[in-house]
């Protein structure tokens, strides 16, 4: 183990996941699966489809529990509590699948997360125009959400999470589906809120560019378990993960 | 009383203006108007107040109930029976039936919130609740049963405030300061936390959970606001008819006709409620005076009118009639 690997384990936990299982019907989505994420890092999740990224991320932000293992944020232990509690203990997430409020216009859609732990519609607002400013949606403001598109419906879905003044942030593909300048752009944005702003980031991302160019540490997820963590470099070059990804033949 | 000031405040400032002008021209109306068009403004006012009641459960926060009549009927029976069996005045009256409303509306919302039971389930058991009270009330003789409950009814020129008993004219203030109270609670809602926690639950409840909302709480409290105003429409209906029959005041075509003018005016809005009571009392109204002026005899005639208007209303304004003239007015959304 190197000296960098040593040292991150020394610094302050803000999320430690520990064997944590969950079952569908017999069928194990996740599988003992641990990690850490320390404070201030930006931690990316990687795997294939049906790996088990969402479900596991599913069980830290609180809308599903899990069959057994702990999650402690913070060093409380968060498992099982309700998704509402999740966001109001400082941790904000996205969906894969965007969930809008499509009846309200973005900056509505983002004083809901605004309003986390106060009445004040004037501090909710403020919270909303900073996360909206931050991912560069100020424009899009005064728009019914149902008129956005995908790649903006994704970043509202940041935006709506950021707003709720999370501490870590859980991000479940927001980068699917955008264009090479809209990825370096969000980049840029998660680069700015984690060394501005301090927020702790955990990503789901398929997009490979964003994890090198982000992620400081991967964790490998494979058919529910982590098979493979270390720097992008690292993980990139282990033949466990090349082999789940490619399979057998081309290694 | 001071984010009532505000909310006027911030309010924009030509329909403000429009606004009080036409609160100014209600307050004297009764000034200039028979008892015939009198009444008419009052049934106007009473659709718009418990239209709004209904709006802020279905129209902000996603909650449909299809049986409203059943806090209707509660809230006039419980009025209703403490003042003529205990002499109970109707203004504390008021507060026991909005007490009954709300807490059989925890009842109904926790059971269904709390077993996830949603959409046109928890349409079906708003309607289950409201009937078996319905059957409920028609044998409980204590307020005569199915054979109807009546009210003591004075002299109509007298008037007597503490009782709400007297001319029609009060009862007409009386509606009037619900529907204005109404409005302004839920004007006052659509800016303030609990109306964005509503409005996100409505849209998504899961996304509405990840952005921190309580969606249980937040349900549960649009479900006893709701009930609890609606509990006073009742109140106001026992009081000014006098008479209550279980068939009629819990009655499933009550709580349809209840639901049709926010759906008309415009589910979700501020507006709808208001716009879609004129609209719907006037055509019917005016039918009928029609109908009568022919001579012509038309039973249930305002049932397919209603019914008409609402299929209308849905194959060419799926959204109410208020969205389409908010635009027209560059008001937004409303």
């Amino acid at each position: 183990m190197d000296f960098a690997k040593e040292t991150a384990h020394l610094a302050h936990t803000l999320l430690a996941v520990d064997s944590v299982s969950k079952s569908f019907r017999g069928l194990r989505a996740v599988s003992g699966a641990s990690l850490d994420v320390h404070e201030g890092e930006i931690v990316a999740l990687i795997g294939p489809n049906g790996a088990g990224k969402t479900t596991l991320f599913n069980m830290v932000a609180g809308a599903m529990p899990p069959d057994s293992g702990s999650i402690r944020f913070e060093g409380r232990d968060i498992a099982g509590l309700r998704a509402d509690r999740v966001c109001a203990a400082g941790i904000g997430r996205t969906f894969q699948l965007v969930r809008p409020f499509v009846d309200m216009t973005v900056l509505e859609n983002a004083m809901v997360g605004g309003f986390r732990g106060t009445r004040d519609a004037r501090v909710a607002r403020e919270r909303a125009e900073a996360a909206l400013a931050a991912l560069h949606m100020q424009a899009l403001a005064d728009r019914p959400a149902a008129s956005l598109t995908l790649p903006d419906r994704k970043r509202l879905e940041v935006a709506r999470a950021l707003a709720t003044q999370p501490r870590l942030l859980l991000l479940d593909e927001v980068m699917a589906g955008l264009r090479p300048t809209e990825t370096d752009e969000m980049v840029a944005a998660f680069r700015r809120l984690n060394d501005e702003r301090g927020i702790t980031i955990l990503l789901i991302e398929h997009v490979m560019r964003a994890v090198m160019a982000l992620a400081q540490r991967v964790y490998v997820l494979h058919h529910g378990e982590i098979i493979s963590h270390g720097t992008p470099a690292e993980v990139t070059r282990d033949p466990k993960v090349l082999h789940s990804y490619l399979g057998p033949e081309e290694v | 009383m001071r984010s009532l000031f505000e909310l006027v405040q911030q309010s924009p400032r030509r329909p403000r203006a429009a606004l009080l002008a036409l609160l100014v021209v209600l307050l004297l109306a009764p000034l200039a108007l028979d008892r015939y068009l009198l009444s008419i403004l009052i049934l106007i006012l009473y659709f718009a107040f418990v239209g709004q009641a209904w709006n802020i459960m279905m129209g902000f926060a996603g909650q449909l109930s299809l049986g409203h009549a059943l806090y209707v009927g509660l809230g006039a029976y419980t009025a209703a029976a403490l003042y003529q069996h205990f002499g109970v005045v109707p203004w504390i009256g008021m507060i026991a039936a909005v007490a009954v409303c709300v807490a059989a509306a925890s009842v109904i919302g926790w059971l269904a919130f709390r077993f996830g039971i949603g959409g046109t389930y928890f349409a079906l058991l708003t309607i289950a609740f409201a009937e078996f009270t319905r059957i409920g009330f028609d044998h409980f003789g204590w307020v005569g049963g199915s054979g109807g409950f009546f009210l003591k009814v004075t002299q109509q020129d007298r008037l007597d405030l503490l009782n709400l008993r007297g001319h029609p004219a009060m009862f007409y203030y009386l509606a009037l300061a619900l529907a204005v109270g109404a409005f302004l609670l839920s004007a006052w809602l659509l800016r303030s936390r609990l109306g964005f926690w509503f409005r996100a639950v409505r849209d998504n409840e899961e996304a509405a959970r990840a952005a921190g909302v309580d969606t249980f709480r937040a349900k549960m409290i649009a479900v006893q606001i709701s009930a609890g105003l609606t509990a006073l429409a009742g109140v106001f209906f026992a009081f000014y008819y006098n008479n209550l029959f279980p068939e009629q005041v819990f009655n499933m075509g009550r709580s349809i006709e209840i639901i049709l003018a926010p759906i008309i005016g415009g589910v979700g809005t501020l507006f709808g409620p208001v716009l879609g009571a004129a609209i719907l009392t006037l055509l019917s109204e005016g039918l009928t005076e029609f109908l009568q002026a022919m001579g012509w005899e038309f039973p249930g005639v305002k049932q397919v009118l209603y019914g008409i208007a609402l299929g209308v209303s849905i194959m060419f304004m799926p959204h109410g009639v208020w969205p389409g003239i908010a635009k027209r007015l560059g008001l937004g959304r409303a």
